[in-house]
């Protein structure tokens, strides 16, 4: 009796509880992604747009011999006032790819070690590149060796590492995740961004940035927003696949029907909570950063396995195929360790798996070795701990 | 009876429940004493602290005069025995950036670092120099007086003609004058000063953005942000660059104090959270059993246990942190994040416990 008199008291607490939040929610869901102060837009997140524009031009150039690795690392690694673009206004910028590299609050604050570590793997990519594959990039690459190795049917011809790596395509993939997730998902929408220091006093004051039209909190939500829609014309209207990072991959993901409906819960889950921070409501605000959480994680996901898949149907028949399916695929696995479960301070795989995943990929002679096997066990592995099946994803 | 009891219960937990859903908390005085706070840090670490530094700031100068007037190896060991002395008790009062400390930027004329070597030189062969010049700050102070002592050459001898033999060898030994009589007249000021309104420091103990305990308590976890973690830890290893700067670690010249230096530091920080008067073991009201009184004693616990993790991992370093950086990197990257760790505890978890907004802004990338 005792028992059940204190569960119904439990019960009761939450339901009062529960009843008075939803009384206070009033959130109205925008049509769009517009949100004005005073006639004027509030949106803002051109650092983003500089960072993607900045990151296409340097992944373009990891396929470019005449580069070296100091003239990669610049353009990875831009300093205010260099020429490591082809816009002055990029020229001009103190942004840069690298300085945003595994530099989430929530992730990388207190673990520089770790975030050391993942940019150091860039860096070592880069010069891999440089000194390993471009010098043989005329040879034709065989089981040890670089170089490189066309696509069956006449298809594209794909520069490799002595593994079948390439490293152009581990490195724009792997930017999906150390660059537009973790900052998306681990920084910008973490209430220790969010509600920072005054931000939520001001917020709900309407206190504006000095000389600009926006609150601190709108103005981090709006750049989480800018990671994955900052190439987009019309914020209002996201068409889709305008860049090469994580926009083009929720485009792909949508584009499966397993998945068909994906972009339009993203889009509106950034906007309910834009709105949400603009109606000083939290909860609703906490509410679609958790749906973001999951639906981001899962383009990551969906595509680790797609590309394992993929690579294994073609390792048989076309090993340049094959490759460069590995390729974009282990770019892939390296970013599930941006990805974060919702209602947790944990990534879908940490960095300990995804490192395991990677000495897999990589033993011996890495994908001259690898096994239909190995790569079937892998994408179970995956898609187990996510809310989607190996054959929705793989295909 | 009891069914009306457990109804009340209900009622209760019910009500409980809603009213911390709402998180509009009016701001209520706590009924910690704040100005005992003010007191003890005040009367046993701050004024102790000022003083022991003050003996050896004017003991440090005594060295410099005595060193100038006869530069001999005796002179310039009894120089640098007293310079690093006093440079560890300095590591006791940076954190208190208040009054007159804060009115006179203080800490930016006693330890900037690293020192821009041309601006000393300079100054040495020009014989001219505004050392209140804000463009002087990092060409004076502990870092200055580093080079002068240790840094100017390779061997004691050669460092021992600059200030003999050396054609400006008056400059030299001018220059590390004016640095010495700078330290010392703006220590005297600070110290003197505090004393005077020691009074109106202890009554300030109201939750307002220009109290005394506010301000003291965003100086603290300011400096073991920037001070302590940034300056001794995350610059030098690169946290903030795009590859490591051990030219940046502090005491550079001396080279191998620049571990000792930040244990004092960190010390420092944990005497000052608990509260430990200053050279005694005695302890008063702090900021530890501030967080006790509102039954807080789960962020009271983890952040000294924090502070040891990091006590702990520091000690791992060797003594010289630019060797360290250049062997291995990693484990100074895990000292700077167990130091981190400690800041969201005071940061977040302290400040939002005791209520006190953060009087500074960090600044962000975008």
């Amino acid at each position: 009796m005792r028992k059940v008199l204190l569960s119904l008291g439990c019960f009761a607490s939450l339901m009062a509880c529960s009843s008075t939040d939803t009384e206070i929610i009033e959130t109205v869901a925008p049509a769009t992604y517009k949100f004005e102060r005073a006639g004027v837009t509030s949106v803002s997140f051109t650092g983003q747009t500089t960072r993607i524009e900045m990151g296409g031009e340097f992944v373009s150039a990891l396929k470019s011999t005449s580069k070296t690795v100091t003239s990669l690392d610049a353009m990875f690694a831009h300093t205010e006032g260099e020429n490591n673009f082809s816009t002055a206004a990029l020229n001009g910028s103190s942004k840069s790819v690298r300085s945003k590299v595994a530099a989430s609050t929530d992730f990388y604050a207190s673990n520089t070690t770790d975030a050391a570590a993942i940019k150091a793997d860039f860096d070592s990519w880069i010069s891999a590149q440089v000194t390993d594959v471009f010098p043989n990039w005329d040879m034709e690459a065989s089981e040890g060796n670089a170089g490189q190795i066309q696509e069956a049917g006449g298809g594209s011809i794909r520069y490799v590492s002595a593994k079948g790596i390439e490293y152009n395509q581990l490195i724009a993939k792997g930017l999906i995740g150390a660059l537009m997730v973790d900052q998306i998902l681990n920084n910008y929408l973490s209430p220790a961004v969010l509600d920072a220091a005054s931000n939520v006093a001001d917020n709900d004051a309407d206190a504006v940035s000095s000389g600009k039209n926006y609150t601190t909190m709108e103005h981090k939500w709006d750049e989480a927003f800018g990671y994955l829609y900052g190439k987009e014309a019309d914020a209002t209207a996201p068409v889709l696949n305008n860049d090469s990072f994580l926009n083009k991959y929720l485009s792909r993901v949508e584009g499966d029907a397993d998945f068909a409906g994906i972009a339009d819960e993203i889009y509106n889950a950034f906007k309910l909570g834009r709105a949400a921070i603009v109606a000083k409501d939290y909860t609703t605000r906490a509410l679609q950063a958790e749906i973001l959480k999951e639906k981001i994680s899962e383009i990551i996901g969906i595509r680790a396995v797609y590309y394992l898949q993929q690579g294994k149907n073609n390792l048989p028949t076309d090993k340049g195929g094959a490759f460069h399916d590995l390729s974009e695929g282990i770019g892939f696995i390296y970013s599930l360790q941006f990805t974060r479960k919702p209602n947790s301070t944990e990534p879908y795989f940490t960095k300990a798996e995804v490192d395991g995943f990677m000495t897999t990929l990589q033993s011996g002679n890495g994908f001259w070795d690898i096994t239909p096997e190995a790569l079937d066990q892998m994408s179970a592995t995956i898609a187990g701990k996510f809310n989607f099946t190996l054959a929705q994803a793989g295909s | 009876m009891f069914r009306r009891f457990l109804l009340l219960f209900v009622s209760i937990i019910t009500i409980y429940a809603c009213s911390s859903s709402e998180e509009i908390a009016p701001i209520i005085a706590d009924s910690f004493d704040r100005n005992a706070l003010l007191e003890n840090i005040a009367d046993n670490i701050i004024i102790p602290a000022y003083e022991d530094f003050s003996g050896k700031m004017s003991a440090l100068k005594s060295a410099g005069d005595s060193f100038s007037a006869a530069p001999n190896q005796t002179n310039l060991e009894a120089l640098r025995a007293s310079w690093f002395v006093a440079y560890k008790t300095w590591q006791h009062i940076e954190m208190f950036d208040i009054g007159k400390a804060e009115e006179l930027q203080f800490k930016f004329y006693m330890n900037i670092y690293p020192v821009t070597v041309s601006d000393i030189e300079d100054n040495i062969a020009n014989g001219s120099y505004d050392l209140d010049n804000v463009n002087n700050q990092d060409a004076q102070g502990f870092p200055a007086l580093d080079y002068l002592i240790y840094g100017l050459a390779d061997s004691d001898a050669a460092i021992l003609e600059k200030y003999t033999t050396a054609e400006n060898n008056d400059n030299y030994k001018n220059y590390l004058i004016a640095i010495l009589n700078q330290m010392n007249t703006l220590t005297t000021s600070v110290v003197s000063d505090f004393k005077v309104q020691r009074n109106d420091f202890v009554i300030s103990g109201d939750n307002t953005a220009t109290s005394s305990v506010n301000k003291l308590i965003n100086d603290y976890i300011f400096y073991y942000e920037k001070g302590l973690r940034a300056n001794k830890f995350g610059i030098p290893a690169g946290i903030f660059s795009s590859t490591p700067l051990p030219g940046k670690v502090e005491g550079q010249y001396k080279n191998d104090v620049s571990r000792e230096l930040a244990l004092e530091a960190l010390t420092a920080v944990q005497n000052m959270f608990e509260g430990k008067h200053y050279n005694a073991s005695t302890t008063g009201a702090s900021y530890k059993s501030y967080l006790i009184k509102l039954d807080r004693a789960d962020i009271a616990d983890v952040t000294a246990s924090q502070f040891n993790t990091a006590a702990t991992q520091i000690q791992t370093l060797t003594p010289s942190f630019a060797a360290q950086i250049n062997t291995d990197n990693t484990a100074m990257t895990k000292a700077y994040d167990e130091l981190q760790k400690a800041v969201v505890l005071l940061k977040v978890d302290m400040l939002q416990a005791f209520n006190v907004s953060i009087d500074y802004v960090d600044a962000d990338g975008d």
